[in-house]
């Protein structure tokens, strides 16, 4: 098997590309995909019903509630709720409708904490960590109140590689673990735990719709240009001038790119003094050791890292030596909760700490860039002037994942066959 | 006489005292508000020291930093913050970028 870059990008100068993942997943056509959807609030509506209210959802990490009593609060605008996510007494994490069964009101309002009993502010309604009503003021006076049928409304919740996901649907058609299936068994293995002992994570209300930026995010075609000045050669190189990525591979909801990393590039004075202390940079030496069959699955000594894009709206992206995830939670329509989050091993000397610090600018300048253009598109959008839009072969992982939105909003059922498919396809390549 | 407030042997940086900032936040809105002049004289300045900095640091570990050696450490966070600005873009900010203020750190 070829693990240089020659051999995974012999039509790299992008003159007569090849339409390599054209070819390995032909079922998702060549077409053009409409632009309405970023806009239509018909369409949001169905999102919101037919993928929202259905998938499994990301919501932190486990790092965040390590004991028991400690809980955070996870606001669900497209979900119409707010959710408490809590560590309970059992050592398991539990989840709530965070909504008093009295009268409604919502019992948390602040956004994290650590208590024994969640009581509400209204009139005292006291629930403890596995949701069951344990207090009601002068219950005397209420009538036929069974305490045992009012507890918490539990919402279904699952952890995978310490990342904890729920799911709103009273009854989901599926596990988390099915709903993952081969995208996670590719990446179990790869230290979550060890690098995520500290984490810097950065947050903004984005006036875009969130395909608008999941898809910013889940393509290299804009790299050469876009990030043309934060990162003019990581990713590119002579051969490679478009980062043509070194492999795709779709799931049913998911999919996965590997990207090429660069042996052109060439250390700013700051990030070879970063380079001495730490990992945290672009291309400083690796070992593919250990490394999940998921996780550079190729195998390329000219690996960057990985997009991996959870269906709806949560990446996973790895590299050597540590990993961030970006979320997108749709408030309307129009408007999106964005969180980039860059996860480490905690330093424990300076010079680690000073590594870690340039790598975390760096990461936050170069999303900075492509935030820009969120809004910017945005804004056109609503013109309508565009009926449609035209995708590169290397924007495949956006015409998966609207051909997936666009089955679910009709409710077909998932290419459960797609892996295979494309496996199939690749062989015979 | 002035409060010394790096270690004995870096008193030459005294001068970027204000760029000793121990939050992401304080230090970008410092990168942020500052002209190219002072942000290109304190990443020289900073850059020329550092390979007598990080080893001294290096001394120490993090959680055991003398209160000289940290204000010295929180200069190198700074030079960090300021490298883009610096190496990339040319002026303080992201040149075509989202705006940092609506862009909020949940971390120190």
């Amino acid at each position: 098997m070829s693990t240089t870059p020659d051999g995974n990008l012999a039509n790299g100068n992008g003159a007569a590309s090849g339409y390599k993942w054209h070819k390995k997943y032909p079922h998702l056509g060549t077409g053009p995909v409409p632009a309405d959807v970023f806009t239509s609030h018909e369409q949001f509506e169905l999102e919101r019903e037919r993928i929202f209210k259905k998938a499994w959802l990301n919501v932190g990490r486990v790092e965040r509630i390590p004991n028991p009593g400690d809980y955070f609060v996870q606001d669900l605008a497209v979900c119409n709720t707010s959710v408490i996510v809590v560590r309970g007494k059992d050592g398991a994490v539990h989840a709530f409708h965070n909504m008093c069964s009295h009268r409604g009101n919502k019992i948390v309002w602040d956004k994290d904490g650590t208590c024994q009993n969640f009581t509400c502010k209204f009139h005292g309604w006291s629930y403890g960590l596995d949701g069951r009503l344990k207090f009601v003021p002068d219950e005397e006076s209420f009538f036929d109140l069974k305490k045992e049928t009012l507890g918490l409304t539990p919402v279904a919740v699952g952890v995978w590689e310490g990342f904890i996901f729920i799911n709103v649907d009273p009854n989901p058609i599926e596990t988390l673990q099915e709903y993952l299936g081969d995208l996670a068994s590719g990446l179990e293995g790869y230290p979550f735990s060890a690098f995520s002992t500290t984490s810097t994570s950065w947050t903004s209300e984005v006036n875009a719709n969130w395909k608008v930026i999941k898809d910013a995010f889940q393509e290299v075609y804009h790299i050469a240009f876009l990030h043309k000045r934060s990162i003019p050669d990581s990713f590119t190189s002579k051969d490679n001038p478009y980062a043509h990525s070194l492999d795709v591979t779709l799931y049913p909801r998911h999919g996965s790119m590997s990207l090429f990393g660069s042996a052109d590039y060439k250390p700013s004075p700051v990030a070879k003094l970063a380079a001495q202390h730490g990992e945290i940079v672009i291309r400083s030496d690796f070992s593919m050791d250990g490394l999940p069959a998921g996780v550079n699955p190729l195998r390329s000594e000219a690996w960057a890292l990985d997009l991996n894009v959870i269906f709806p709206a949560f990446f996973v992206d790895v590299s050597q030596g540590s990993y961030f995830t970006h979320q997108f939670m749709p408030i309307s329509v129009d408007k999106t909760l964005w969180t980039s989050t860059q996860y480490y091993t905690k330093a424990t000397t300076p010079g680690r700490r000073f590594s870690q610090e340039y790598g975390n600018v760096i990461f936050r300048d170069i999303i900075m860039e492509d935030g820009r253009t969120f809004e910017e598109t945005q804004s056109m959008l609503s013109s309508g002037a565009k009926k449609e839009f035209y995708l590169h072969d290397e924007e495949i992982l956006i015409r998966h994942s609207h051909h997936v939105i666009d089955q679910m909003l009709k409710g077909q059922p998932v290419d459960r066959a797609l892996a295979a498919t494309g496996k199939e396809a690749a062989a015979h390549a | 006489m002035p409060e010394v407030r790096l270690p004995e042997q870096f008193r030459d940086l005294e001068q970027w005292i204000g760029w000793s900032l121990e939050t992401e936040g304080e230090r970008s809105d410092r990168r942020q508000a500052s002209t190219m002049e002072d942000i290109t004289a304190f990443y020289e300045a900073m850059l020329a020291r550092m390979e007598e900095v990080l080893p001294y640091l290096e001394q120490f570990s993090l959680e055991e930093l003398p209160d000289d050696a940290k204000r010295l450490f929180y200069l190198t966070l700074s030079l960090a913050e300021v490298a883009p600005a610096v190496e990339q873009f040319g002026q303080p900010s992201v040149v075509d970028g989202y705006d940092i203020k609506r862009f909020v750190a949940s971390h120190r």
